[in-house]
């Protein structure tokens, strides 16, 4: 081949036309808004020198070039893909740059997008798209509109396949929500980052509320209130680091098991702290994360959704190396009820741990459901059922250690035994029963108390002495529905074991297109 | 190589005062101090964790960590720090300059008890200094003062209430 | 009669330090333990412990007087020392010991209700004319009347729970404005605390100075006095430091304080240990503020000086024997200072710092005496005081004293709580303090901060935040995340899971 030839000479042109695209006039541009430029982020994202890109200079469609977007020229259409590696495995990558056309949504953007989907379900990898787009491409109409109902048809296509992550790096406005929604996890950049399906313009127009971006749909907001987004950092590099950690996780796809760490973890398998963690008073809190930490792998608790419906604590950790899901109830929020929002909370970050083998151990601590109209009458019934289909659906290895409080519905709901437990264990702080003692002495001896010189200690000592008849774990596990009751110093160990003798555990399900879960 | 690019060689730490610090090759444990290049060195005993600097003694811990926010404790007196990379700590300065017009305020509680009485109402007007809760703690009553003149937005707490530490109390605005 | 089993109704640091005499005297004792600290150091010291897990009840255990007496008479104990605190004050508690025959190591009830009651002991004061602030002559029932008694002995003024001590209950009042706000406060806390609502009003001297005289009587009538204690440095009324002697008196003045405190006590038929409170006005004028019928916490600044062991002499007391020293065998050589080492944050308002103590090591050296409950794990929980060690150094004058404290508080290492060593740190330093300049306002107006900055301190901490993030980094790269392990799956499970989809 000539290199001075014509088709040579073409050839280096266009790299010098893309490399004036991603000026560092652009660049600055980007980083005057406190915002990286796709590049950038993909740098941080994949390991050094691993990308490669697909489609770099594919160009918009010029068909539809009303609304002037005939001047839009540009290589790539407002959107990278391509493949690269974190930690040395595969991933497919898409990221939107904003200063294509304010990262809107045309159809050859949406047909790149699509094509790295396909590519990622073909190969089994996992996908990530970093979103920074101002939504859809008004000038190209009904095509942009196309080019999203395609990308999330693939979302649900590949949902339960391969693990997606979408993380907001910028605006996401509109349609442009529900594809990140659709995947598993949702990151987001404090501060620079928004979501929503109508912005404060039309909010203004419509109800005259004045609202904020941030207010509206930023980061804190769906990190807190909504529960829309998983995880929120304070900068973009320690968002991309966060999914970077996210992975080391997961595995590749629903075929695989997660991967193991291989290091020499300091946490001993026998620890007598544990055995003070929970206070022997029933109504005092305590953090549940402290009881996390003394079980798995030092600092290998990773939590997700943490400041959403805290009175649920969801996250993945390790134990031995191996990936497992926990789902604890935190007597420190809210004395750790159910509500619809930590049941939802529960149910979907079950669901993703059963879809990608990755076993469950459920820590209970719960005095039962949220009462009142407020919760009922927006149907704590159908969420709660939610909890309910979750986790007797799944049939990794599931383990639930009663920590105390275990009553009624919610012991029910928590993985106990017959939903499928395979061990559940109990500390001996353990209280299962049908209600809580004040509650059930308050039935019970309803005329007694009514008649008592001193009703509140009577009801005191009413409710100690079902303690000590009722609601502890003896019963239980005399009955068999507890497996055993363990010393609390020698929880990981046991866990360990029962874990390792779950390993191979398989269940055939009933053949069927698929379950129909109360959504 | 199965790391991702990243500019390890600075960091720069910010104290919640505004104090600023840069580190370089910081693993090495070398600080540069007046252009003078100084030796950190980490000391573990009995379950603590000293730094010896100077030929002197610090106990240190810490004490709270939460992505790249530090709760640091030397000698028993806490200080907080977030730590940033060269470009995060630009973004910072971009983002608090255009922050700085910001309308509301919140009071938290300094410390963990129950609410005894709420002193101010919704809408109320407040002046700096003045008390809006008692919060009794460790069997003593506190009041709980303004920081900030202004006009009470959103009061969270009620009489008998229990708080944690850092719980909002009410919003004031400005 | 000779005290055989001694049961301690308190906990912590007191509990420990009676034990300690106990032991020394061949007397068995006996400890309550309480669901808030079932695992606390001064039970491990116990002969024999009665449990109090199990008990429920809204009353704390400390201030259960019933359930207290019952315990003991079923432990067939033969005598009570409630250390300091609620039921060393409770004259209700002293008569029900008397009534099961039980010896409280402490003063009669009737002398603990009378100077108890801080009207009364005014009373007492004025007719054996001990030099008194002007006041309310009695309880205030309503803000209108103490505006009106405030009018008439003149702002400011200080309003005190009638039955309190130790700070609670207490308001200083700078102008009638303030009147309504301070007393519903003052009230209500008094209410809390001591289950009475009571106040009355005093004049408020501005930074007087804390006096108190350590006196001590027996049964057969004989009292003196062990010297002064300073307790000048006070946070909301609360001591932090204190020393004895005081560098303010004169040979002079302290005998002529110390009759009046000794003819207060013997107005009463005072016996065992007992603590006299006056303020001394920068013009040398004395006033008597109340007394205090047990054992303080600050006595061990006493004990140094005096060389006495002020527990031994209270059980000696109570078992009838007479004072082993008189008035002239008194001796105060040297100096001593105790520094209280709360767990308090002392960067956030001196708030309670509660947890778990995963370490800690106390100084140790020549003169060096740490008296505490508080060891590795012990938990520091809301449900009681705050105070966990305390510090006290015996040396030859006040400055050597001072040098030591400074040594053996860099010598004092804890993790898990914060403390106010930093706060002792940065008093000890200050140039009026060292000359011994203080009075009660000292935290307030000479203080510009709680604790001392130093620019090393800072730096290492930024450090040491800044290498744990880089530090977290280098392992988050790390290439031990094995990948190809999460393929190797066992074909049992393998094929089945390939079938089922």
């Amino acid at each position: 081949m000539d290199v001075n030839g014509k088709q040579f000479k073409r050839f280096l042109e266009r790299y010098d036309i893309l490399a004036e695209q991603n000026s560092k006039e652009k660049a600055k541009k980007q980083h005057a808004k406190g915002k990286l430029t796709a590049n950038e982020r993909i740098q941080l994202l994949l390991d050094e020198n691993t990308f490669e890109e697909v489609d770099a200079f594919v160009k918009a469609s010029q068909t539809a070039s009303d609304f002037g977007a005939a001047g839009n020229d540009n290589y790539g259409d407002g959107v990278i893909i391509g493949h690269g590696k974190i930690r040395g495995r595969l991933v497919f990558v898409y990221a939107q740059d904003f200063t294509v056309m304010g990262g809107s949504l045309g159809l050859v953007h949406a047909t790149k997008i699509a094509k790295i989907q396909d590519m990622a379900l073909k190969m089994g990898a996992p996908i990530i798209g970093l979103i920074d787009s101002g939504g859809a491409r008004i000038q190209e109409g009904i095509a942009s509109l196309a080019g999203y109902a395609g990308i999330f048809h693939r979302n649900v296509h590949s949902s339960g396949v391969i693990p997606q992550i979408s993380s907001i790096m910028g605006p996401a406005a509109g349609g442009a929500v529900y594809s990140p929604s659709l995947t598993d996890f949702i990151f987001m950049t404090n501060e620079t980052s928004y979501m929503f399906v109508t912005g404060p313009n039309v909010v203004k127009e419509v109800l005259n509320e004045e609202v904020t971006f941030e207010e509206l749909g930023g980061a804190n907001v769906h990190s807190t209130k909504s529960g829309v987004a998983h995880f929120i950092y304070e900068d973009e590099e320690n968002t991309l680091r966060g999914i970077r950690k996210l992975m080391s996780y997961l595995p590749a796809n629903n075929i695989e098991n997660p991967p193991v760490r291989e290091f020499n973890c300091e946490q001993p398998d026998y620890e007598e702290k544990l055995r003070d963690l929970v206070p022997d008073e029933p109504d005092k809190p305590y953090d549940v994360k402290d009881v996390i930490q003394l079980i798995v792998d030092t600092d290998s608790f990773f939590e997700v959704a943490k400041y959403y419906a805290a009175n649920i604590v969801v996250g993945f950790a390790r134990m031995k190396g191996k990936t497992i899901g926990i789902i604890a109830n935190q007597p420190k929020v809210l004395a750790g009820v159910l509500d619809i929002n930590s049941s939802n909370k529960g149910a979907r970050f079950i669901r993703f741990c059963d879809s990608f083998n990755i076993p469950l151990l459920t820590l209970e601590d719960v005095p039962g459901f949220l009462p009142g109209t407020g919760q009922e009458h927006e149907g704590i019934i159908r969420h709660g059922a939610k909890l309910l289909y979750a986790y007797s659906d799944a049939t990794v290895p599931k383990i639930t250690v009663i920590l105390r409080k275990s009553y009624g519905g919610a012991y029910c709901v928590m993985n106990s035994k017959n939903l499928g437990g395979d061990f559940n264990f109990a500390w001996p702080t353990a209280e299962i029963a049908v209600m809580g003692p004040e509650g059930a002495v308050s039935i019970l001896y309803r005329k007694k108390l009514a008649e008592a010189e001193d009703p509140v200690l009577m009801k005191k000592e009413l409710a100690k002495k079902y303690r000590d008849e009722i609601a502890n774990p003896y019963v239980a596990d005399e009955k068999g529905y507890i497996d055993e009751v363990i010393d609390p110093a020698i929880t990981r160990r046991k866990l360990l074991s029962a874990f390792e003798a779950l390993e191979n555990k398989h269940v055939n399900s009933p053949s069927r297109k698929h379950g129909n879960i109360p959504l | 190589m199965r790391r991702s690019k990243k500019n390890t060689e600075k960091y720069i730490a910010l104290s919640a005062e505004g104090k600023k610090f840069e580190f370089r090759d910081i693993l090495n444990g070398e600080v540069k101090v007046n252009n003078k290049t100084q030796k950190i060195k980490f000391r573990q005993n009995n379950g603590l964790n000293f730094i010896i600097y100077k030929n002197k003694k610090y106990l240190v811990d810490i004490l709270e960590k939460d992505q790249n926010k530090y709760e640091i404790i030397v000698n028993g007196i806490g200080h907080s720090f977030t730590v940033e990379s060269p470009f995060s700590y630009r973004r910072k300065k971009f983002l608090e300059k255009s922050k700085q017009n910001s309308k509301t305020e919140s009071i938290t509680a300094p410390m963990p008890g129950k609410i005894v009485d709420v002193l101010v109402e919704n809408h109320a007007e407040i002046n700096k200094g003045e008390p809006i809760i008692i919060l009794e703690a460790m069997k003593m009553q506190n009041e709980i003062l303004s920081h900030v003149s202004g006009t009470i937005k959103n009061i969270h707490v009620k009489k008998n209430e229990n708080v944690m530490k850092d719980d909002l109390i009410l919003e004031v605005e400005k | 009669m000779k005290i055989t089993k001694l049961l301690i109704a308190n906990r912590g640091e007191i509990a420990v330090r009676i034990i300690k005499t106990a032991n020394k005297l061949g007397i068995k004792t006996c400890c309550i333990k309480t669901s808030h600290e079932p695992k606390a150091h001064y039970l491990s010291l116990a002969d024999e412990i009665i449990d109090f897990t199990d008990i429920v009840s809204d009353v704390p255990e400390f201030l259960d007087v019933d359930r207290i007496i019952e315990a003991a008479v079923a432990h067939k104990v033969d005598a009570i020392h409630p250390g300091y605190g609620f039921l060393a004050e409770s004259p209700y508690f002293a008569q029900r010991c008397d009534d099961e025959g039980i010896t409280f190591v402490g003063p009669s009830a009737d002398a603990i209700y009378k100077m108890g009651n801080k009207t009364i002991a005014k009373q007492i004061a004025t007719k054996h004319k001990v030099p008194l602030l002007q006041g309310s002559h009695g309880n205030v029932s309503n803000f209108d009347e103490a505006i009106q008694i405030a009018d008439k002995i003149g702002y400011p003024v200080i309003l005190k729970a009638a039955s309190g001590g130790g700070g609670r209950g207490m308001r200083i009042v700078e102008k009638a404005s303030q009147m309504e706000k301070m007393f519903k406060l003052a009230s209500n806390e008094a209410e809390k605390a001591f289950n009475d609502p009571s106040v009355f009003i005093e004049k408020y001297v501005r930074n007087p100075r804390h006096i108190e005289f350590q006196i001590f009587g027996d049964k057969q009538g004989n009292i003196i006095h062990l010297g002064e204690r300073e307790c000048s440095i006070q946070r909301k009324h609360q001591k932090l430091i204190e020393e004895c002697p005081s560098p303010a008196l004169s040979p002079e003045l302290r005998e002529e304080m110390g009759a009046e405190a000794i003819s207060i006590a013997d107005a009463v038929g005072y016996y065992s240990a007992g603590t006299v409170e006056f303020l001394l006005d920068e013009d040398k004028k004395f006033y008597f503020m109340e007394m205090n019928t047990r054992i303080q916490v600050e006595h061990p600044v006493t004990e140094e000086v005096t060389g006495l062991d002020l527990i031994e002499m209270q059980i000696k007391v109570a078992e009838g024997d007479s004072l082993p020293i008189k008035q002239e065998d008194v001796q105060l050589n040297g100096w001593a200072m105790e520094l209280r080492i709360n767990a308090e944050d002392v960067q956030a308002g001196f708030s309670p710092s509660l947890g778990v103590v995963h370490k800690v090591i106390y100084p140790t050296g020549p003169g060096i005496r740490v008296d505490t409950g508080m060891y590795d794990d012990s938990v520091i929980s809301p449900n009681f005081d705050s105070m966990v060690a305390k510090l006290i150094v015996h040396a030859d004058t006040r400055e050597e004293v001072i040098k030591t404290l400074k040594n053996a508080l860099n010598s004092f290492w804890i993790r898990g709580v914060k403390t106010t060593v930093p706060f002792h740190k940065y008093v000890l330093s200050h140039k009026k303090f060292m000359k011994g300049d203080i009075n009660t306002s000292f935290i307030e107006k000479e203080l510009d901060a709680f604790y001392e900055t130093d620019q090393d301190e800072i730096m290492l901490a930024a450090f040491l935040a800044s290498y744990d993030f880089a530090k977290e980094l280098e392992n988050e790269s790390a290439d031990d995340v094995n990948f190809e392990k999460g393929k190797e799956i066992n074909p049992w499970v393998l094929n089945k899971r390939l079938k089922s989809l």
